[in-house]
């Protein structure tokens, strides 16, 4: 009896589950990536295009991302790792090689994003946005010149100064302070970094990194570590809002286009890529989103606006001083302990 | 001990997948080490508990279990004077009384924190206001600080420390008082000796779910608090994500259940023993 009944609850559950999940008989490409990093109409004109369907889901951070792809039958044909997850998840076999002969418009890519360290050959992943942690800042109460990351150590802003919720960026800013890699494994480098940021803390208002743009935008804060995209939308909003790259250099930073292992619809993914890297498609996707586009032959479809903004379009003089983030490997460990220390006010 | 009943199969088979086992992995994990990409490797190790007697770790728990028992006992001074008005009111006022009470779990947890961001900005509607009315020339920071960070913990956990607490005065043997009363007792002494003995089990509930839930909250301090201060539930939760290092969040986890429940246990024993002495003594 008791048997019967567990039996037929299970048939029910997988009646539902084949119901729900046999909606469609077009083919459905499935993409997990970061809310709003999509024009709605170009990913219509793509589902009408191609007559298929594109389910769209997402996730807040880069360690969702593995976490959801690592456990496997995730069921997504496409997904939008930052540089290192690609790195990491490269090192972890979760992806699938790219084939480009199904995506010659690759060849649209800007150089800078061609062959990156840590994907090198695009065999894995192909660039989809870009943008550098710089230092955004208000000129109605930061008056004096700022290009250094010294200038965040100025006790004026005491109490104003943001800094992203991340200890690989903030670490890595200290670290380029000082003249290091941002990605170094040296401990008594790592340690002189974080020493800086501890005489920097009583000078923090908050640490944050998906709200720091209404924090900029509302004034709360006055200066801190903003990511290139987040200030041109901040200085949408905030027309006293300035950002500049440091003459230290700083982290550049990229989300990709990536195929994980095994999935379904590997040649539907790539046939994506490529209608996305159109230049008229890439052009429209971009003004819509505001990010900063990676398609050279995109350009002259843009705006005069979009060409414009410094903060989308950064200089090649700019880029030059930027460093990729790496796998650091069992040192995150250490990154991670004295990130902890630095929060708490512990030693 | 009640015979299992096939009435209780599906509540059982619930908690043993979705409570027995998780916990079971949680503690199988905490035994395990990690390789340096973050996976799991099946050796068995003690690091993970060795780490959190780090000095560093050690104190940042003191300091979640010290906010823990401050926002549990500003609850019970704030909540047991207004669940007492509630319960002894008009039949009227007592519906509205609760409605009111309840009515802030209608709306998203994290909508009402950010509205507290709202409120308490450097351009916010509070400093504005004292700007005003000439309290005060420079805006007051009271985001980002340990003030705004209690103060978000209490508005959230009110409620958890009001509803027991009104239940128990609600159902409490009032016949006890008049009783008291026409014997000569003070109002006050008719309190003590009566209806706070009795209402005890709402006192206890009311501090077991604030103290609980808020030494397991995150978003408040990370939100209001600028993410300037380590909870140990923060630092758990970037063992998961970001550090990737799953022995040692799932360790912390279990100690954190662990001492939980202890300090749970021994708190009761307190309740208890005071409430079979007062009995026995009068």
């Amino acid at each position: 009896m008791k048997r019967k009944g567990l039996t037929g609850l299970l048939f029910m559950v997988v009646f539902a589950l084949l119901v729900l999940s046999g909606c469609s008989s077009r083919p459905t490409l499935n993409i997990y990536s970061w809310a709003d990093n999509f024009d709605e109409q170009v990913l219509k004109d793509f589902e009408n295009k191609y007559n298929v369907k594109i389910n769209y889901d997402v996730y807040a951070n880069n360690e969702d991302l593995l976490a959801k792809i690592k456990a496997g039958g995730s069921g997504y044909d496409l997904i939008q790792p930052s540089d290192y997850m690609v790195e990491t998840m490269i090192k972890q076999n979760l992806l699938e090689p790219l084939d480009k002969n199904n995506i010659p418009n690759f060849a649209n890519i800007a150089d800078t994003f061609k062959n990156p360290s840590y994907d090198p050959g695009n065999k894995f992943s192909i660039a989809y946005t870009s943008g550098v942690t710089g230092i955004a800042y208000n000129k109605k109460y930061v008056k004096d010149k700022i290009d250094s990351w010294d200038d965040l150590w100025n006790p004026s802003y005491k109490g104003k100064v943001l800094l992203l919720d991340d200890n690989r960026e903030v670490i890595g800013m200290a670290l380029k302070k000082l003249g290091y890699s941002n990605s170094s494994t040296d401990e008594g480098q790592i340690n002189q970094a974080v020493g800086e940021l501890k005489k920097l803390l009583p000078s923090v208002l908050a640490f944050d990194t998906d709200n720091i743009k209404q924090k900029m935008i509302q004034e709360e804060g006055w200066i801190g570590t903003v990511w290139s995209g987040d200030a041109a939308y901040i200085a949408a909003e905030n027309p006293d809002i300035e950002y500049v790259v440091p003459k230290e250099g700083a982290t550049i930073f990229s989300d990709n286009y990536a195929i994980p292992k095994g999935a379904a619809n590997k040649e539907l993914a790539e046939k994506f890529i490529n209608y996305m890297l159109d230049p008229k498609v890439s052009a429209k996707n971009y003004e819509s989103i505001g990010y900063s586009d990676p398609n050279t032959k995109a350009m002259e479809f843009h705006s005069e606006k979009y060409r414009n903004n410094h903060m989308i379009n950064l200089t090649q003089d700019e880029l030059s001083r930027t460093e990729w983030l790496s796998d650091v490997g069992n040192t995150l460990q250490l990154y991670d302990r004295l990130w902890t220390e630095l929060k708490s006010g512990r030693e | 001990m009640k015979k299992l009943r096939l009435i209780h199969l599906p509540v059982m088979i619930w908690l043993i997948l979705f409570l027995i086992i998780p916990i079971l992995i949680v503690i199988g994990i905490s035994f395990l080490q990690r390789d340096e990409l973050g996976n799991l490797v099946y050796s068995f190790s003690l690091e993970s508990y060795a780490t959190f007697f780090d000095p560093l770790y050690l104190g940042i728990y003191m300091d979640t279990i010290w906010l823990s028992v401050v926002t549990t006992i500003i609850c019970l001074l704030l909540s047991y004077p207004l669940a007492y008005y509630i319960a002894n009111a008009s039949p009227k006022i007592q519906t509205w009384g609760i409605i009111l009470v309840t009515v802030p779990f209608w709306i998203n947890f994290l909508i009402r924190t950010y509205a507290w961001v709202l409120l308490l900005r450097t351009q916010g509607t509070v400093n504005n206001l004292l700007i005003a009315l000439g309290w005060i020339h420079e805006p007051i920071q009271m985001l980002y600080t340990k003030g705004a960070v209690l103060l978000g913990m209490v508005y959230t956990f009110v409620p958890f420390m009001v509803l027991p607490i009104y239940v128990a005065i609600e159902q409490m043997d009032r016949r006890l008082l008049d009783a008291a009363s026409d014997l000569g007792a003070t109002k006050w002494r008719a309190f003590l000796h009566i209806t706070l003995p009795q209402t005890k089990s709402g006192i206890m509930t009311g501090c077991v779910l604030v103290y609980v839930s808020t030494t397991g909250m995150f978003v408040v301090t990370d939100i209001l608090g600028g993410a300037k201060s380590a909870m140990l539930s923060n630092i758990i939760q970037s063992q998961f994500l970001g550090s990737r290092n799953w022995p040692f969040g799932a360790a912390l986890s279990i100690i954190f259940v662990v001492t939980s429940l202890v300090l749970i246990f021994l708190f009761n024993r307190a309740m208890q023993s005071r409430y079979l002495a007062a009995r026995e003594g009068k």
